[in-house]
Protein backbone atom coordinates (compact mmCIF):
# COMPACT_ATOMS: atom_id res chain seq x y z
CA UNK A 1 0.00 0.00 0.00
CA UNK A 2 1.24 2.91 -1.30
CA UNK A 3 1.28 6.24 1.82
CA UNK A 4 0.97 10.15 0.39
CA UNK A 5 1.34 12.50 2.77
CA UNK A 6 -0.16 15.88 1.28
CA UNK A 7 -0.29 19.30 2.41
CA UNK A 8 -4.01 20.39 3.37
CA UNK A 9 -4.11 23.11 0.39
CA UNK A 10 -3.90 20.85 -2.09
CA UNK A 11 -6.06 17.78 -0.60
CA UNK A 12 -8.62 18.00 -3.24
CA UNK A 13 -6.57 17.73 -6.18
CA UNK A 14 -4.17 15.27 -4.81
CA UNK A 15 -7.66 12.81 -4.58
CA UNK A 16 -8.62 13.98 -7.94
CA UNK A 17 -5.16 13.03 -9.20
CA UNK A 18 -5.25 10.01 -8.11
CA UNK A 19 -8.34 9.07 -9.29
CA UNK A 20 -6.70 10.08 -12.71
CA UNK A 21 -4.29 7.56 -11.78
CA UNK A 22 -6.76 4.46 -11.52
CA UNK A 23 -8.10 4.71 -8.35
CA UNK A 24 -11.38 4.76 -8.64
CA UNK A 25 -13.04 2.83 -6.04
CA UNK A 26 -13.52 5.25 -2.70
CA UNK A 27 -12.71 2.69 0.58
CA UNK A 28 -13.19 5.18 3.39
CA UNK A 29 -12.36 8.82 4.47
CA UNK A 30 -11.96 9.18 8.25
CA UNK A 31 -9.69 10.85 10.87
CA UNK A 32 -7.29 10.66 13.54
CA UNK A 33 -7.02 13.11 16.09
CA UNK A 34 -3.13 14.25 16.83
CA UNK A 35 -3.57 17.27 18.57
CA UNK A 36 -0.69 15.47 21.24
CA UNK A 37 1.46 15.02 18.33
CA UNK A 38 4.69 16.52 19.81
CA UNK A 39 5.45 18.46 16.14
CA UNK A 40 2.41 20.20 14.34
CA UNK A 41 -0.71 19.30 16.30
CA UNK A 42 -3.83 18.90 14.46
CA UNK A 43 -6.48 16.25 12.99
CA UNK A 44 -4.90 13.42 10.44
CA UNK A 45 -7.60 13.33 7.58
CA UNK A 46 -7.20 10.07 6.09
CA UNK A 47 -8.61 9.01 2.56
CA UNK A 48 -8.26 5.26 1.43
CA UNK A 49 -8.51 4.59 -2.76
CA UNK A 50 -8.18 1.53 -4.39
CA UNK A 51 -7.40 0.73 -7.81
CA UNK A 52 -8.97 -2.51 -8.35
CA UNK A 53 -6.75 -3.77 -11.67
CA UNK A 54 -3.83 -4.24 -11.38
CA UNK A 55 -4.50 -4.07 -7.40
CA UNK A 56 -3.11 -1.22 -5.51
CA UNK A 57 -4.27 0.59 -2.53
CA UNK A 58 -3.47 4.11 -1.95
CA UNK A 59 -3.73 5.85 1.38
CA UNK A 60 -3.83 10.06 1.16
CA UNK A 61 -3.15 11.76 4.39
CA UNK A 62 -3.12 14.93 5.25
CA UNK A 63 -2.89 17.15 8.75
CA UNK A 64 -4.95 20.02 9.18
CA UNK A 65 -4.82 22.53 12.18
CA UNK A 66 -7.24 22.51 14.53
CA UNK A 67 -10.86 24.82 13.35
CA UNK A 68 -9.21 24.74 9.91
CA UNK A 69 -11.23 23.59 6.92
CA UNK A 70 -10.42 21.00 4.84
CA UNK A 71 -11.89 21.36 1.24
CA UNK A 72 -14.50 18.54 0.43
CA UNK A 73 -14.32 15.82 -2.01
CA UNK A 74 -17.87 14.98 -2.82
CA UNK A 75 -17.28 16.58 -6.08
CA UNK A 76 -14.95 13.63 -6.96
CA UNK A 77 -16.25 10.73 -4.90
CA UNK A 78 -19.75 11.63 -4.64
CA UNK A 79 -19.83 8.19 -1.97
CA UNK A 80 -17.46 10.60 -0.15
CA UNK A 81 -20.62 12.50 1.03
CA UNK A 82 -21.40 10.09 4.34
CA UNK A 83 -17.75 9.72 5.17
CA UNK A 84 -17.42 13.70 5.25
CA UNK A 85 -20.49 13.99 7.38
CA UNK A 86 -19.08 11.27 9.91
CA UNK A 87 -16.16 12.95 10.20
CA UNK A 88 -17.76 16.49 10.07
CA UNK A 89 -20.03 15.43 13.48
CA UNK A 90 -17.25 13.05 15.21
CA UNK A 91 -14.33 15.29 14.57
CA UNK A 92 -15.58 18.78 14.15
CA UNK A 93 -14.01 19.84 10.99
CA UNK A 94 -15.00 21.48 8.27
CA UNK A 95 -15.77 20.83 4.70
CA UNK A 96 -15.67 23.31 2.27
CA UNK A 97 -17.63 23.02 -0.78
CA UNK A 98 -19.48 19.53 0.36
CA UNK A 99 -22.50 18.65 -2.45
CA UNK A 100 -24.10 15.63 -1.48
CA UNK A 101 -27.15 16.39 -3.92
CA UNK A 102 -29.38 17.51 -1.81
CA UNK A 103 -28.50 20.82 -0.77
CA UNK A 104 -28.78 20.24 3.10
CA UNK A 105 -25.05 21.07 3.53
CA UNK A 106 -22.79 18.95 6.15
CA UNK A 107 -25.68 17.91 9.55
CA UNK A 108 -25.39 14.61 12.07
CA UNK A 109 -25.27 11.94 10.18
CA UNK A 110 -24.99 8.97 13.13
CA UNK A 111 -25.21 10.54 16.28
CA UNK A 112 -29.13 10.72 17.48
CA UNK A 113 -30.75 14.50 17.34
CA UNK A 114 -29.53 17.09 20.11
CA UNK A 115 -25.90 15.38 20.62
CA UNK A 116 -23.44 18.41 21.67
CA UNK A 117 -20.23 17.86 21.12
CA UNK A 118 -17.35 15.64 18.62
CA UNK A 119 -17.38 12.62 20.90
CA UNK A 120 -14.09 10.86 18.84
CA UNK A 121 -11.93 14.03 19.57
CA UNK A 122 -9.69 12.99 22.70
CA UNK A 123 -10.82 16.21 23.91
CA UNK A 124 -13.84 15.32 24.83
CA UNK A 125 -14.71 13.89 27.96
CA UNK A 126 -17.31 10.65 28.47
CA UNK A 127 -20.15 12.01 31.00
CA UNK A 128 -20.37 8.60 32.58
CA UNK A 129 -16.49 8.82 33.45
CA UNK A 130 -17.02 11.98 34.89
CA UNK A 131 -19.61 10.62 37.42
CA UNK A 132 -18.53 7.39 38.16
CA UNK A 133 -14.86 5.59 38.61
CA UNK A 134 -13.86 2.59 36.53
CA UNK A 135 -15.01 -0.41 38.48
CA UNK A 136 -11.98 -2.37 37.76
CA UNK A 137 -8.40 -2.23 38.47
CA UNK A 138 -6.69 0.87 36.62
CA UNK A 139 -2.97 -0.38 36.66
CA UNK A 140 -1.45 -4.06 36.41
CA UNK A 141 -1.25 -5.26 39.68
CA UNK A 142 -4.06 -3.89 41.63
CA UNK A 143 -7.00 -5.22 42.78
CA UNK A 144 -6.97 -8.69 43.17
CA UNK A 145 -9.16 -8.74 46.73
CA UNK A 146 -6.74 -9.57 49.24
CA UNK A 147 -3.66 -10.46 47.66
CA UNK A 148 -1.11 -7.34 48.30
CA UNK A 149 -0.03 -5.85 44.81
CA UNK A 150 3.01 -7.39 43.65
CA UNK A 151 6.33 -4.54 43.85
CA UNK A 152 7.09 -2.91 40.33
CA UNK A 153 10.75 -3.01 39.86
CA UNK A 154 10.22 0.64 38.41
CA UNK A 155 7.29 2.69 38.27
CA UNK A 156 5.06 2.98 35.18
CA UNK A 157 3.80 5.83 33.30
CA UNK A 158 0.22 6.31 34.62
CA UNK A 159 -2.48 5.14 32.24
CA UNK A 160 -5.09 8.07 31.47
CA UNK A 161 -7.14 6.93 28.49
CA UNK A 162 -8.77 9.78 25.95
CA UNK A 163 -12.24 10.97 27.40
CA UNK A 164 -11.56 10.51 30.85
CA UNK A 165 -11.74 13.47 33.65
CA UNK A 166 -8.11 13.82 34.98
CA UNK A 167 -7.83 15.14 38.81
CA UNK A 168 -8.94 18.11 38.01
CA UNK A 169 -12.70 17.15 37.86
CA UNK A 170 -13.05 16.24 41.69
CA UNK A 171 -13.29 13.18 42.99
CA UNK A 172 -15.57 10.51 41.87
CA UNK B 1 -23.01 -26.11 32.57
CA UNK B 2 -27.21 -26.67 33.07
CA UNK B 3 -29.37 -24.23 35.35
CA UNK B 4 -31.90 -26.32 37.51
CA UNK B 5 -35.28 -24.76 35.63
CA UNK B 6 -38.34 -25.62 37.96
CA UNK B 7 -40.91 -27.54 36.14
CA UNK B 8 -43.93 -25.08 34.87
CA UNK B 9 -46.95 -25.27 36.67
CA UNK B 10 -50.39 -24.37 36.39
CA UNK B 11 -50.36 -21.87 38.99
CA UNK B 12 -52.87 -22.02 42.30
CA UNK B 13 -55.73 -23.45 40.78
CA UNK B 14 -56.09 -25.71 43.49
CA UNK B 15 -55.78 -23.28 46.51
CA UNK B 16 -57.64 -20.51 44.83
CA UNK B 17 -60.79 -21.61 43.97
CA UNK B 18 -62.48 -18.68 45.28
CA UNK B 19 -60.80 -16.56 42.81
CA UNK B 20 -60.80 -18.81 40.20
CA UNK B 21 -61.54 -16.06 37.66
CA UNK B 22 -58.29 -14.30 38.22
CA UNK B 23 -56.28 -17.71 38.02
CA UNK B 24 -57.76 -18.37 34.80
CA UNK B 25 -57.33 -15.02 33.27
CA UNK B 26 -53.68 -15.27 34.57
CA UNK B 27 -52.73 -18.56 33.78
CA UNK B 28 -53.96 -17.48 30.20
CA UNK B 29 -51.80 -14.87 29.87
CA UNK B 30 -48.53 -16.43 31.17
CA UNK B 31 -48.70 -19.24 28.85
CA UNK B 32 -49.40 -17.66 25.69
CA UNK B 33 -46.92 -14.63 25.66
CA UNK B 34 -46.90 -13.55 22.24
CA UNK B 35 -42.63 -11.70 21.83
CA UNK B 36 -41.46 -9.51 19.67
CA UNK B 37 -38.11 -9.67 19.90
CA UNK B 38 -36.32 -6.09 19.78
CA UNK B 39 -32.76 -7.69 18.77
CA UNK B 40 -30.05 -5.42 18.75
CA UNK B 41 -26.76 -7.12 19.22
CA UNK B 42 -25.22 -10.28 19.67
CA UNK B 43 -27.59 -11.13 22.47
CA UNK B 44 -30.13 -11.53 19.85
CA UNK B 45 -28.62 -14.81 18.37
CA UNK B 46 -29.04 -16.37 21.52
CA UNK B 47 -32.50 -15.26 21.87
CA UNK B 48 -32.99 -17.27 18.49
CA UNK B 49 -31.03 -19.97 19.76
CA UNK B 50 -33.69 -20.21 22.86
CA UNK B 51 -36.63 -20.07 20.43
CA UNK B 52 -35.47 -23.06 18.20
CA UNK B 53 -35.23 -26.90 18.56
CA UNK B 54 -32.79 -27.39 21.22
CA UNK B 55 -33.83 -25.27 24.05
CA UNK B 56 -37.83 -24.58 22.47
CA UNK B 57 -39.25 -21.32 24.47
CA UNK B 58 -42.66 -22.71 22.76
CA UNK B 59 -43.12 -25.80 25.27
CA UNK B 60 -43.13 -22.51 27.79
CA UNK B 61 -45.89 -20.92 26.18
CA UNK B 62 -44.03 -18.05 24.60
CA UNK B 63 -44.85 -17.62 20.32
CA UNK B 64 -42.08 -15.92 18.54
CA UNK B 65 -44.13 -15.35 15.44
CA UNK B 66 -45.92 -12.12 16.78
CA UNK B 67 -46.19 -10.01 12.99
CA UNK B 68 -45.23 -6.66 15.26
CA UNK B 69 -45.41 -5.07 18.59
CA UNK B 70 -48.81 -4.49 18.15
CA UNK B 71 -49.81 -8.15 18.10
CA UNK B 72 -46.91 -9.05 20.89
CA UNK B 73 -47.43 -9.19 24.76
CA UNK B 74 -43.72 -9.73 25.70
CA UNK B 75 -40.91 -7.45 24.45
CA UNK B 76 -37.53 -8.93 24.85
CA UNK B 77 -35.03 -6.23 24.47
CA UNK B 78 -31.63 -8.04 23.56
CA UNK B 79 -28.63 -6.18 23.14
CA UNK B 80 -27.14 -2.80 23.10
CA UNK B 81 -29.73 0.09 22.80
CA UNK B 82 -27.83 3.39 21.96
CA UNK B 83 -29.59 6.61 22.30
CA UNK B 84 -30.00 7.17 18.78
CA UNK B 85 -31.76 3.64 19.11
CA UNK B 86 -33.74 4.52 22.05
CA UNK B 87 -36.80 6.40 20.96
CA UNK B 88 -37.57 3.51 18.81
CA UNK B 89 -37.66 1.10 21.08
CA UNK B 90 -39.94 3.65 22.96
CA UNK B 91 -42.16 3.92 19.89
CA UNK B 92 -42.47 -0.05 19.84
CA UNK B 93 -43.33 -0.46 23.01
CA UNK B 94 -45.59 2.11 23.00
CA UNK B 95 -47.34 0.41 20.05
CA UNK B 96 -47.78 -3.10 22.39
CA UNK B 97 -51.51 -3.83 23.66
CA UNK B 98 -51.71 -3.95 27.34
CA UNK B 99 -51.20 -6.40 29.46
CA UNK B 100 -47.04 -5.95 28.13
CA UNK B 101 -44.12 -7.46 29.99
CA UNK B 102 -40.64 -6.61 29.04
CA UNK B 103 -37.19 -9.09 29.63
CA UNK B 104 -34.09 -7.17 29.60
CA UNK B 105 -31.82 -9.74 27.90
CA UNK B 106 -27.99 -9.14 28.17
CA UNK B 107 -25.48 -6.67 30.36
CA UNK B 108 -25.90 -4.38 27.20
CA UNK B 109 -29.65 -3.77 27.73
CA UNK B 110 -29.46 -3.93 31.48
CA UNK B 111 -26.71 -1.63 32.16
CA UNK B 112 -25.01 -0.53 29.11
CA UNK B 113 -22.89 -3.64 30.26
CA UNK B 114 -19.19 -3.27 28.56
CA UNK B 115 -19.83 -0.14 26.84
CA UNK B 116 -20.96 1.98 30.01
CA UNK B 117 -18.93 4.75 29.31
CA UNK B 118 -19.60 5.01 25.71
CA UNK B 119 -21.12 8.40 24.37
CA UNK B 120 -23.57 7.09 22.68
CA UNK B 121 -24.76 4.32 24.21
CA UNK B 122 -28.31 4.05 26.86
CA UNK B 123 -27.33 2.61 30.34
CA UNK B 124 -29.70 0.52 30.37
CA UNK B 125 -32.93 -0.09 28.52
CA UNK B 126 -34.78 0.46 31.68
CA UNK B 127 -34.17 4.38 31.25
CA UNK B 128 -36.99 4.42 28.79
CA UNK B 129 -38.92 1.69 29.18
CA UNK B 130 -40.33 -0.11 32.36
CA UNK B 131 -38.83 -3.70 32.69
CA UNK B 132 -40.34 -6.47 34.65
CA UNK B 133 -37.28 -9.44 34.02
CA UNK B 134 -33.61 -8.78 33.78
CA UNK B 135 -31.17 -11.30 32.67
CA UNK B 136 -27.67 -11.10 33.80
CA UNK B 137 -24.80 -12.56 31.16
CA UNK B 138 -22.86 -11.01 28.22
CA UNK B 139 -24.27 -12.79 26.30
CA UNK B 140 -26.48 -15.10 29.08
CA UNK B 141 -27.45 -18.54 27.73
CA UNK B 142 -30.48 -19.79 26.09
CA UNK B 143 -31.27 -21.40 29.85
CA UNK B 144 -30.84 -18.13 31.28
CA UNK B 145 -33.78 -16.77 29.01
CA UNK B 146 -36.31 -20.02 29.63
CA UNK B 147 -35.45 -18.86 33.89
CA UNK B 148 -36.72 -15.63 33.19
CA UNK B 149 -39.70 -16.59 31.02
CA UNK B 150 -40.28 -18.99 33.87
CA UNK B 151 -39.40 -15.67 36.35
CA UNK B 152 -41.82 -13.57 34.39
CA UNK B 153 -44.01 -16.04 34.72
CA UNK B 154 -44.38 -16.09 38.03
CA UNK B 155 -45.38 -12.51 38.29
CA UNK B 156 -47.72 -12.69 36.04
CA UNK B 157 -49.51 -15.57 38.19
CA UNK B 158 -49.17 -12.96 41.09
CA UNK B 159 -50.44 -9.89 39.59
CA UNK B 160 -53.98 -8.69 39.61
CA UNK B 161 -55.67 -9.34 35.69
CA UNK B 162 -56.11 -6.04 34.64
CA UNK B 163 -53.43 -4.13 37.20
CA UNK B 164 -50.44 -5.86 35.12
CA UNK B 165 -47.46 -4.44 37.42
CA UNK B 166 -50.20 -2.22 40.21
CA UNK B 167 -47.32 -2.70 42.33
CA UNK B 168 -43.77 -3.36 41.01
CA UNK B 169 -44.42 0.26 38.96
CA UNK B 170 -44.70 2.63 42.12
CA UNK B 171 -44.19 5.76 40.29
CA UNK B 172 -45.99 6.76 36.48
CA UNK B 173 -42.63 7.12 34.91
CA UNK B 174 -41.99 7.00 30.53
CA UNK B 175 -45.30 7.68 29.92
CA UNK B 176 -44.66 10.52 27.31
CA UNK B 177 -42.90 9.60 24.03
CA UNK B 178 -39.52 9.96 24.42
CA UNK B 179 -37.15 12.03 21.81
CA UNK B 180 -33.47 11.15 21.56
CA UNK B 181 -32.33 14.62 23.19
CA UNK B 182 -33.86 13.63 26.57
CA UNK B 183 -32.53 10.29 26.93
CA UNK B 184 -29.06 11.78 26.13
CA UNK B 185 -26.58 14.11 28.54
CA UNK B 186 -25.29 17.72 27.61
CA UNK B 187 -21.81 18.26 26.84
CA UNK B 188 -19.90 18.52 29.42
CA UNK B 189 -17.03 21.32 30.64
CA UNK B 190 -14.28 21.06 32.58
CA UNK B 191 -14.87 22.74 36.12
CA UNK B 192 -14.15 26.28 36.75
CA UNK B 193 -10.36 26.22 37.96
CA UNK B 194 -10.17 27.22 42.07
CA UNK B 195 -6.96 28.04 43.64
Amino acid sequence: MITRDVEPAEWAEQVRAARGEGFDFFDWLSAVDQTDAEESPGLDVVCHLIRTHPWERVLLRTRVAEGAPLASVTDTFRGAAWHERETHEMFGIDFPGFDDGTGHGLRPLLLPDGFEGTPLRKSFQLAARASKAWPGAKEPGEGGGDQAPAPRKRARRRLQPPGVPDESWGPR
Amino acid sequence: MTVDLPTPRVGRAAEAAPQAVRVVLNWGRRYSLWVFNFGLACCAIEFISASMARHDFIRLGVIPFAPGPRQSDLMVVSGTVTDKMAPAVRRLYDQMPEPKYVISYGACSNSGGPYWDSYSVTKGVDQIIPVDVYVPGCPPRPEALLHGILTLQEQIAAETPGRARARSRPRPYAEQPASAGEVTRGLLSPPEETS
